[in-house]
Formats: C-alpha cells, sequence, structure tokens
C-alpha cells in the first residue's frame, strides 16, 4: 500500500555553473545573500493511491519526475510538501550497478549489495545459491567485478534485487539488461512477481511493455499528474499527444 | 530529537550493511599486496619505526620510555586523523548510492571511524610487542583501555559528522581540515613531552581534546600511575560535545545532502 499526498519536491538549481565554495559563501553572507538557487519544482501536488499487488506504469517525456517519484517512494527524497506513506519493503531497481564495488568478487558483492538493501546476513546466505544460479555466474563468482561485462554485471544486479523476495518491486528501464536469452528471463520474473500479487512500479518509455505489464497508467507531465487510468485508455492518450508533437516539428 | 533517535535505531537494523562496509574497506586495501592483511599490523609498525628514527634524537634524553612514549602516541593519532581524514568525504564518495537508494546516510562516516578502529585495534598488537622489547612494563591499568578508546572513537564519530556534513556543501572544509589536522599532529606532545613548551602554551593544551586522550592511553598502556581524572573528566566532555555538535550539524542537513553531491 502507498499513498501519496499532495507531494511536492523542490529541487534548489545552484544557478551558476561553478560549485559555490566558502569564500563566495561569505562574501555572499556578508552581502546578505544566501547561495544563489533557482528553485525548481520536480513534482507538483502529487496525490495518488498504489494498492497491494498493483502494477502502476509510469510514463512521459524526459524529465517529467518519474524517476524523483520513484525516489519519493523509496525515501531518498524528502519531499518539501506533503506525505507519503509506504506500507512493505521496496527492491529498488532504479540502477542496478549502484552499490556494486568492481575491487571486490561477485560473491562480496552479492552480501555487500544485499546489506544495502537491509539484509541480514542469514537471508542472503539462504538465497546466495539462488542469486547466482539465476544470474549464471557460477564460474564467475570469485572473480572481481571489473572482470565482468557490463551484460554480467546488469545480470547479476537484477538477480540480488528480484531474488529477496520485496513487496514492491521498482523498475527503471531495466527491461534492456543483458542478451535476449536474459531479457527473456527477466521479463518472465516480472511476470512471475505480478502474478503473485507484488506491487510493481514500472517505469519505461517502451509502451509495449508497459501494456503488457501494467494494468494501471500514471502519465506525469513537467512534473504533474497529466492523466492516469486504466493502461490502453493513457496510453493511446500518451501516443496520441506524442505523434502530434512530432507532426507539428 | 525523537525522529532522531530512529536514525540510531536504523543504524542498528543496518548493522549488516556498517560490518560489510568495514569489512570490505578493509579487505579492500590490501587485496592486491603480497603480505596481504599482514598489512594491517607492518603499516603501524613502519610508520612508529620513522618517527621513532626521526624524533629519537631530539628527545629522547629528556622523556623516560621514549619508545613506548612516542609509539603509542602516533598510534593513538592514527585512529583519530585517519578517521576523520577519509571520513570527510564519506558522503561524497558514496553519491551513487546516497542518490539511488534510502539509507540511513550517518552510517557512512560511521562506518570510515568503525574501520579506523579495527585498524587501531590491530595496531595495538605490535605496539604492545615493541613497547615490552624496549624495556617497558605493560601497565594493570590497561583494564582502563576500553574506557579511554571509548572516549576518542565517540569524539572522532562527532568530528567526523560534522566535516563530512560541511564538506558536502562546501567542498573547502576538506582542504581546511587537512591542513587543521597536521597543525593538529604537531601540537598534541605525540613525540615531545609537554615540558619542553612555555608555561601558557602548556594551559592551553588542556583545551587540545586529543592531548587527553592520547595521555589517558600512555597512562593505561605503560604508566604505572593510575589514569588521572582531570584527563578523563575532560576527555569525556569533549568527547559528548564533539558527538551531539556533529549529531546536531548532520541531522539538521541530512536531507538536503543529496541536492548538493
Amino acid at each position: 500500500m502507498i499513498t501519496l499526498r499532495d507531494v511536492s519536491v523542490q529541487y534548489r538549481l545552484i544557478s551558476e555553473a561553478r560549485r559555490s565554495t566558502f569564500q563566495e559563501y561569505i562574501i555572499r553572507y556578508l552581502k546578505g545573500k544566501r547561495v544563489q538557487t533557482r528553485p525548481f519544482l520536480a513534482l507538483r501536488d502529487i496525490s495518488l493511491d498504489i494498492d497491494e499487488g498493483e502494477s502502476l506504469g509510469i510514463i512521459g517525456h524526459n524529465g517529467a519526475g518519474k524517476s524523483t517519484l520513484l525516489k519519493v517512494i523509496s525515501g531518498v527524497i524528502v519531499p518539501s510538501g506533503g506525505t507519503v506513506r509506504v506500507q512493505g519493503k521496496i527492491a529498488p531497481l532504479i540502477e542496478l550497478s549502484a552499490g556494486f564495488d568492481h575491487e571486490l568478487t561477485g560473491r562480496e558483492n552479492i552480501y555487500l549489495n544485499a546489506s544495502i538493501l537491509g539484509f541480514s546476513r542469514r537471508e542472503i546466505a539462504d538465497k546466495y545459491e539462488s542469486i547466482v544460479k539465476f544470474a549464471e555466474l557460477e564460474d564467475f563468482i570469485d572473480s572481481p567485478l571489473k572482470s565482468y561485462s557490463s551484460g554480467m554485471i546488469a545480470r547479476l544486479g537484477f538477480s540480488i534485487a528480484t531474488e529477496i523476495d520485496p513487496d514492491i518491486l521498482m523498475v527503471d528501464e531495466v527491461l534492456a539488461v543483458g542478451d535476449a536469452h536474459f531479457k527473456d528471463k527477466s521479463k518472465k520474473r516480472i511476470s512471475e512477481f505480478r502474478n503473485r500479487g507484488i506491487t510493481i512500479l514500472f517505469v519505461s518509455h517502451n509502451m509495449e511493455e508497459v501494456r503488457n505489464l501494467c494494468n494501471r497508467v500514471l502519465w506525469l507531465d513537467h512534473g504533474s499528474i497529466k492523466m492516469i487510468g486504466d493502461a490502453a485508455e493513457v496510453i493511446s492518450e500518451y501516443e496520441t499527444q506524442q505523434s502530434h508533437m512530432k507532426a507539428g516539428v | 530529537m525523537v525522529k532522531s533517535f530512529r536514525e540510531a535505531g536504523e543504524i542498528i537494523q543496518y548493522k549488516e550493511l556498517l560490518r560489510n562496509l568495514v569489512l570490505m574497506d578493509i579487505k579492500k586495501r590490501y587485496k592486491r599486496s603480497a603480505l596481504g592483511f599482514l598489512w594491517v599490523m607492518l603499516d603501524p609498525l613502519l610508520m612508529m619505526t620513522i618517527f621513532y628514527a626521526v624524533f629519537s634524537g631530539l628527545f629522547g634524553a629528556s622523556v623516560g620510555n621514549y619508545t613506548a612514549y612516542v609509539m603509542s602516541g602516533i598510534t593513538m593519532w592514527q585512529f583519530f586523523s585517519q578517521g576523520t581524514k577519509i571520513g570527510s568525504i564519506a558522503f561524497i564518495s558514496n553519491r551513487a548510492l546516497i542518490n539511488k537508494l534510502y539509507l540511513p546516510k550517518s552510517i557512512f562516516p560511521i562506518s570510515v571511524v568503525a574501520s579506523s578502529f579495527v585498524h587501531f585495534m590491530f595496531a595495538l598488537i605490535p605496539l604492545s610487542v615493541i613497547i615490552i622489547v624496549s624495556g617497558t612494563h605493560l601497565s594493570y591499568s590497561m583494564l582502563w583501555l576500553p574506557l579511554v578508546v571509548g572516549l576518542i572513537f565517540i569524539f572522532s564519530l562527532g568530528v567526523a559528522l560534522a566535516v563530512s556534513t560541511l564538506a558536502v556543501f562546501f567542498h573547502d572544509v576538506i582542504y581546511i581540515y587537512d591542513v587543521l589536522l597536521m597543525a593538529w599532529m604537531y601540537f598534541s606532545a605525540i613525540f615531545y613531552p609537554l615540558s619542553i613548551l612555555p608555561q601558557k602554551v602548556q594551559i592551553l593544551m588542556s583545551l587540545n581534546p586529543v592531548y587527553h586522550y592520547i595521555t589517558l592511553f600512555r597512562a593505561c598502556l605503560y604508566d604505572a600511575t593510575l589514569p588521572k581524572t582531570e584527563h578523563f573528566a575532560l576527555g569525556a566532555v569533549f568527547a559528548v560535545a564533539a558527538f551531539l555538535i556533529g549529531w546536531s550539524i548532520y541531522y539538521r542537513n541530512k536531507d538536503r545532502i543529496l541536492f548538493y553531491l
């Protein structure tokens, strides 16, 4: 169960190209001005209820606030206004390799990464075998990650995040992971998750995938909800607008 | 204040991550070397030897047990300076994670200080050997050691939290702190006896928290006299104050850290 009420996120963009230094800060402070920032509303007044077991697709142009919305739900960003309530354990597939250390072996990374997601050593040890098996990395697991290909790293990340039984799965454009064989496997696993009643938040630009996976779709536009509802309806409306924009150019 | 305890609770909940961060840091540091983990003890041993070689000629005659004096001082200093120096970039170097996943962010500076603590514990082994070999007896006051180490741990944690948070907003802090550490080391009576300083400066020394920890450490390790209460009292005041200040600087700014990384 995820509930958002009037959630707004305001970034403060530093309006100069250069970072502010201590010296500049003091000078500005003495002049009575604080660091020069320009407010930027990444999300405005989002109210949203996501039920348990629902698969919600999130679409919109680049910079519409899709990733920001996922970050607010997972708690990475504390909203500047409004309230967020989340029940259940979240597995964020926002970026698969964020928690990896390339100097460490695959095995060490599994333990490190799972503990980043908040799991105990026992829980990780129980899942270890199936993580390695799903990622098909049995022969490489004791080599450092820097000797892996990018596809192998992505496989490992996907395998860890999905093997640990989350209540809520966040997927941000990751289905384009690995080769065709692994892509099929990961799509199948996400469908399984949906069938098991796990809540899925799916951000994608691929309307085909969104249509297949989600029953409800949220369309974000410049940080606001443009439309929310039945997947087929929202997607067709979105695609109409997209083709208008193309025709306009 | 209540919310502040919640983050402390979360750190306990994430203790497995804390353990892994410390473990992986140590593993990574020595992984590619032929002697591997031995470096955890060799490194402080060589450090101590260099300092001893440089300074024993200068002050050796004026301090009894000079070997024990200088080596224990350096060991304690290294714990504090390594922990807070590497700690100063704790948020900056973990930008990718902080940006992508929810974590109690204070876990990063805490893990750096904890890692420095583990190094310190291992350095105690060569240190004890050196003290015995140099003909000084270890003292029964060693029973006080956990308390002394606990104090400098809390002090280091407070400094690391403050410096790492400020460094996110002003990168200059990293460089300023680096220089400050250098001056601080020379002002901490590590390789010279306090008595060579003018009377006025000696009084000033009681405002240096690290001086109290080092003095207590020496008293516990090899000096047969019981550690002095005034050092304990001042050391404890500095530790608690540093921690409260560091924590509140961190806590007030923790939700803004992300936007400035």
